[in-house]
């Protein structure tokens, strides 16, 4: 008896997902494919709530989210889905996962789409493809503050460099090196930690043991939290420059504040400092509609959305001429100033925040302009 | 001295690792089968505390008695969704169908709290102590007390009760053990729920010491299921000792190698030991084989 | 011949209306949904397939639960992936390189893993996975670290591009047809029994002969080769390799994919993977919920099918067309007796801690015996029998057996020897018929083809053995008597010199204790060696002129059955204590 109201329920379910498919709308369809499971899904959640913000603020476009999850694999299925639309899916806004942009490169090409991300992967725009536009300060920007602050502002000659052995974490470490000896401070230490790793103090005493006087990190959320603490609770009160992870709220809101003294990120941007009316209201509006608190990547991908939705209502919605749309013009967003550098770099401001070890919320202690533009 | 506090902390860590294996070993043992949602349990066990602490802010140790009877229930779920049907099948089925089960945990966490990482509250209260230049945190001590009360005790209940000899009837037969009049499927049901439980203190403790996130029940589940491997399958004991060399390899040896390195020489050990003594370091607890 | 229904007939034969009906299906789909994304899937589904069809061998017929096939597949990717990035080379190149690759990946690491039993395996195979993972991760300067290694070019072959789409669904799905057959000829006839033998009584197979360690390995290595060959396909799928092809993901979807789609079946693996490639794009408009969806759908599967799908229409299948009972083969000549040869035991011992089970016994039995073993429990009789069937190693002691020294060798071996044996505790596998359970002992001798040979010779034994019609029937379903006889007709199969029997009369009714004695006498008649271990000394006087009587591992009579029985030492050591029902010690 089981066994027969399972395979009429199979059936049923089996036909009617063979017929579904996806309602079509008669405006633009803005896909946004972000991961939403697995290790990543914290940045690809800001991604999402920052491209839906700006899409129901506009309201003119349609959009459906798809979860990328953590593989390459399910980013490309995503895409083809995305793209089986193509009267009214010109442009797709891609995942944070760089290696999931990678496989999507090649296919972007072929279908004729933009891809809009803000992943910071350097290769991305590395590889001469016209179709990939990034709205976040890529690793040749933010890894270039992040050196650039520990030495020139800190004054520090001595870093001990400890990554995380992903994507992400292998590729700002090998732009820390290139940046840390071109400007005279070898790094004394380095070493890379996956991400379950759960008891560093195995690399805290090694870095210790090469003397550094600034401890760079380039981890993910959670380990850049567990380093903090475990670092000071080990008496270690070397400054700490870490990489974007650390200015996002979740991951201060793990630690005390009496803990973050004397620690500060890079960033594209930190919407809870504020800094302009603008700002503020973003901050504000977006607690409202997700109940969290934005980071740099919320608004990067809201920026990136609105100068979608800029070039919709002044004319090309998708294809070559939204390629060339975005690689001509210039827009002012709220975290920085927006401009193709013809590899498809649209953002090349960073900023450092600094905690003052008084309160979770951090301040802008510095901001790098136009970073891998003046050379 | 580097190297005491290194230990230390590598003991501090392998008592978390315990607490998560134990669970799994006491599966095993009442039914043979492998529990992969074990490590998702831990997970939802943390999170629990963390959603509880949201609405009590209290000690941990206040919140422990809440988090075990909800978690006990959530054992018996378990038992009646992914185990209980599948009693008579192969133990692989179960392996499955626990496996389907912790994707369903921990994309429901994923879903519920969303990825952040989340610290729960301490057991009594944070920071850390310090003797002769070591550092401990309070949270590591209350980790290693925890941890040793409830192996001890999974140990009594299991050698000197009369429900945990007929814990280990069903274990060892269940056809048996049900002519003798053991209510089998309570047994069961009450390993599972005990099994659960023990996840969420565990998911207490590591989620205020190491946070949690919808994805550690993953790195978790691997890491008890070498150190009972190493242990010798289905021993209490045995997983203890593994769960300690499992976390020595990621302090000391780490710290004489790199992380990389020590991974690899934790496989490498682990190859080793099961090539010389292919039943585990102990031996396996008899009559028992998944 | 019965007269029957051609269309039923057709009908009755394994599962072929549905095989042909989900083949029509799946090839009429495409062209249905035919857009760039249903093809993708497709394409996906079929490079699981193949892989999942590899994982079979291993996991499904030589019963291992391997976690291994992921790293074998991701292997095979970033073998095809670094070739052709790196050297520019072309498929004709990167499918034989990564095929070979992942073969001897795991023709290394086979020396120290296949000996371990089930869990120990599992997380051996596993620490193998994540050791490659580990590698892959930081060996950047070759593998590109985490990042992998992007713009790996569409498939080439012999210098055409094989485009995304049709043409490389095409090539998948050519690729996925090659490899079912050649999975279903290396697995099926008379192998699938010999392997289901292999699986549910491995102490049974090594006494018909089965090689299982070597068998082991040889799944193991195919396993890894389809793994290799579904990698390579993969890399230029998704166009970019990158640690998550190794990662523990792909080990799941693939284990998913054989127990869902059933272990040893072919039609299995591909239905199970275009099922779980499609479920979680079926959930997709759920957001961040879909993967919930698609654990829970996992389960409700599992618990729904825990057979597997195949599985699950086979017993559909079973319930709505049931299939009629076939004529039993025609029996075929009897197999071939083996050479008569002498058996000369020395000096065997064999300790257990402190205790000598076996104390340095000598025996000869001459071709054409039968010789009744008796003693006390715990005398020794049994392990005397294991180690002549090698089931047990001695620990010193020389077994001579036609010119040779057979003490320690593996039991497949002694087998081949002409030496077979029956088990005290009955080693049958229930849910085969009786035929195939007596037919697939052959299969050292028959190979897989030999099916119809096989089973003739099977036939021949069963009806000199009163068996003739539980021919078809599960032997799981047969009295104890006749269980035992099945048991005594597969032993002799391979046509043995020299018949082991352990304990044939335990559990039968005096009626059946006489017709087997009567069987057995027959089979002496006929030229074969029996040896007996026995309790019941009214039974062996039925049929044997000699009995040997063992206490303490030593031999203390050795004579015709009177002159044993009125032996004072054997009626000290244990005739004189009471005699059970049996007529034996108990």
């Amino acid at each position: 008896m089981k066994l027969r109201i399972f395979i009429t329920a199979f059936a049923a379910f089996l036909s009617l997902m063979l017929l579904q498919g996806d309602a079509l709308a008669e405006v633009p369809n803005f896909p946004v494919l972000v991961p939403l499971t697995g290790f990543l899904s914290l940045e690809g959640t800001s991604q999402r709530n920052g491209a839906v913000m700006a899409l129901d603020e506009d309201k003119s476009v349609a959009y459906g989210v798809f979860d990328t999850a953590t593989s390459p694999e399910v980013a490309v299925n995503a895409m083809e889905r995305a793209l089986r639309d193509r009267i009214h899916t010109g442009v797709i806004i891609g995942p944070i996962l760089g290696t999931q942009m990678l496989a999507m490169l090649p296919l972007a090409e072929e279908y004729q789409v933009p891809l809009v991300t803000i992943s910071g992967t350097a290769k991305l725009t590395e590889m001469g493809n016209p179709w990939i536009f990034r709205f976040f300060p890529g690793d040749a920007v933010t890894k270039v503050a992040h050196a650039r602050y520990a030495v020139e502002e800190l004054g520090r000659r001595r870093p001990a460099i400890l990554y995380q052995t992903t994507a992400y974490g292998q590729s700002g470490r090998g732009h820390l090196e290139t940046t840390f000896r071109s400007l005279g401070a070898v790094p004394v230490y380095q070493e890379g930690l996956d991400v379950s790793v759960r008891d560093v103090t195995a690399a805290l005493a090694k870095a210790m043991a090469a003397k550094p006087d600034v401890l760079v990190l380039h981890l993910h959320s959670g380990p850049t939290a567990l380093l903090v603490r475990q670092a000071r609770a080990q008496g270690i009160d070397l400054p700490i420059v870490a990489g974007s992870a650390m200015h996002q709220p979740t991951t201060a809101a793990l630690l005390e504040p009496s803990e973050l003294r004397d620690v500060c990120a890079e960033t594209g941007s930190s919407p809870i400092s504020g800094g302009s009316p603008e700002m503020e209201r973003f901050t504000a509006d977006y607690r409202e509609k997700f109940g969290s608190d934005p980071d740099a990547f919320a608004l990067a991908q809201y920026d990136a959305t609105r100068m979608l939705l800029v070039a919709r209502h002044t004319g090309p919605t998708g294809g070559a001429p939204l390629r060339d749309w975005l690689a001509s013009h210039e827009f002012r967003g709220l975290a920085m100033t927006y401009k193709s550098d013809g590899k498809g770099n649209m953002a090349h401001d960073a900023v450092i925040v600094c905690y003052d070890g008084s309160t979770r919320t951090p301040h802008i202690a510095m901001r790098y302009k136009g970073v891998d533009l003046a050379r | 001295m580097e190297f005491l506090q290194l230990a230390i902390n590598g003991i501090a860590l392998g008592a978390a690792y315990a607490l998560v294996a134990l669970g799994f070993v006491l599966i095993l043992n009442a039914t043979g089968a492998v529990n992969f949602a074990q490590g998702d349990l831990v997970a939802a066990g943390g999170f629990l505390a963390v959603a509880l602490a949201g609405f009590l802010p209290v000690p941990g140790l206040l919140l422990l008695p809440l988090v075990v009877i909800l978690m006990a229930g959530l054992g018996l779920a378990v038992s009646a969704a992914a185990y209980w049907p599948l009693r008579d099948r192969p133990p692989v089925a179960v392996f499955i169908s626990t496996i389907a089960l912790g994707i369903v945990i921990q994309n429901g966490l994923n879903g519920l709290f969303g990825a952040e990482p989340r610290a729960a509250p301490p057991l009594f209260s944070g920071g850390h102590l310090e003797f002769f230049g070591l550092v401990i945190a309070r949270q590591s001590l209350a980790i290693m007390g925890v941890a040793a009360l409830l192996i001890g005790g999974v140990q009594l209940l299991l050698k000197h009760t009369q429900l945990g000899r007929r814990l280990r009837a069903t274990a060892q037969d269940r056809e048996v053990a049900a002519a003798l009049g053991v209510p089998v499927g309570a047994m069961v049901a009450l390993t599972f729920a005990l099994a659960a439980a023990l996840a969420g203190v565990a998911g207490l403790l590591l989620a205020n010491q190491f946070f949690i996130t919808p994805t550690h029940g993953t790195d978790f589940i691997v890491k008890a299921y070498i150190a009972v491997v190493i242990g010798g399958w289905g021993r209490v004991g045995g997983a203890l000792a593994g769960a300690m060399l499992v976390a020595l390899f990621e302090t000391v040896v780490a710290a004489w190698t790199d992380y990389a390195v020590a991974t690899g020489l934790l496989y490498a050990a682990l190859l080793t030991i099961l090539v010389f003594r292919p039943q585990g370091l102990f031996g396996e607890a008899e009559g028992r084989r998944a | 011949m019965t007269a029957r229904n051609p269309v039923r007939a057709w009908l009755g034969r394994d599962i072929n209306v549905l095989l042909l009906a989900g083949a029509i299906g799946l090839a009429a789909w495409p062209f249905f949904a035919g857009d760039a994304y249903s093809l993708r899937l497709l394409t996906v589904a079929g490079i699981y397939a193949l892989a999942a069809i590899g994982y079979q061998f291993v996991f499904g017929h030589a019963g291992a639960l391997s976690l291994a096939q992921g790293a074998f597949f991701g292997f095979g990717a970033y073998v095809a992936g670094i070739l052709s990035v790196r050297m520019g080379a072309g498929f004709e190149v990167t499918f034989p390189a990564a095929i070979a690759a992942s073969t001897v990946l795991a023709a290394l690491v086979a020396l120290p893993v296949l000996r371990l039993q089930s869990h120990y395996f599992a997380l051996a195979t596993l620490g193998i996975g994540q050791v490659v993972l580990l590698v892959a991760v930081n060996w950047e300067s070759v593998t590109g670290g985490a990042n992998g290694i992007p713009n790996v070019p569409a498939l080439s072959l012999l210098g055409a591009t094989v485009g995304r789409g049709w043409p490389m669904l095409l090539l998948v799905w050519s690729l996925v047809a090659i490899g079912a057959l050649i999975a279903r000829r290396l697995t099926g006839g008379l192998t699938g029994a010999a392997l289901r033998l292999m699986r549910e009584q491995p102490m049974a197979a090594e006494a018909a002969g089965i090689d299982i360690r070597g068998v082991r390995f040889a799944a193991f290595l195919l396993s890894a080769l389809y793994g290799g060959a579904a990698g390579a396909l993969q890399v230029h799928t998704v166009r970019v390799v990158s640690p998550e092809v190794l990662e523990f993901p792909v080990m799941v979807m693939l284990l998913a994919i054989a127990v869902i789609g059933g272990r040893t079946s072919v039609a299995g693996a591909i239905l199970g993977a275009v099922l779980l490639v499609h479920l979680p794009e079926w959930f997709r408009p759920l957001e961040r919920y879909y993967l919930m969806a698609y654990g829970l759908a996992l389960l409700a599967m599992i618990v729904a099918a825990p057979w597997g799908l195949i599985g699950l229409l086979r017993h559909v299948r079973q319930r709505w067309l049931p299939e009629p009972e076939p004529p039993p083969p025609v029996a075929g000549p009897m197999p071939v007796g083996r050479p008569p040869a002498r058996l000369e035991i020395t000096g065997l011992t064999r300790r257990f801690g402190g205790i000598r089970a076996v104390d340095g016994i000598d025996l000869v039995v001459t071709p054409g015996e039968s010789v009744g073993i008796v003693g006390a429990n715990g005398s020794g009789k049994t392990t005397l029998l294991n180690m002549i069937a090698g089931a047990e190693k001695p620990d010193s002691g020389r077994i001579g057996w036609a010119q040779a020294d057979i003490a320690g060798l593996p039991p497949y071996r002694i087998a081949r020897a002409g030496i077979a044996r029956t088990f005290q505790t009955l080693k049958l596998v229930d849910g085969t018929t009786a035929l195939d359970n007596v037919a697939a002992a052959s299969w050292h001798e028959f190979g897989g083809p030999g099916r119809d040979a096989a089973r003739a010779a099977a036939m021949a034994l069963l009806q000199k053995l009163d068996l003739a019609e539980t021919a078809w029937k599960p032997c799981g379903a047969l009295p104890p008597g006749l269980r035992r006889r099945v048991e005594i007709a597969r032993a002799l199969i391979g046509g043995p010199a020299l018949l082991l029997l352990d304990e044939p009369a335990a559990g039968l009714t005096a009626a059946e204790r006489d017709s087997l004695a009567g069987t057995l006498a027959a089979l002496n008649n006929d030229g074969t060696t029996v040896v007996v271990v026995e309790h019941d000394l009214a039974f062996l006087e039925k049929f044997v002129a000699r009995i040997v009587c063992l206490d303490q591992g030593r031999i203390i009579a050795d004579g015709a059955p009177a002159d044993v029985r009125a032996d004072p030492g054997v009626v000290a050591a244990w005739l004189g204590q009471p005699l059970d029902e049996g007529g034996g010690h108990g």
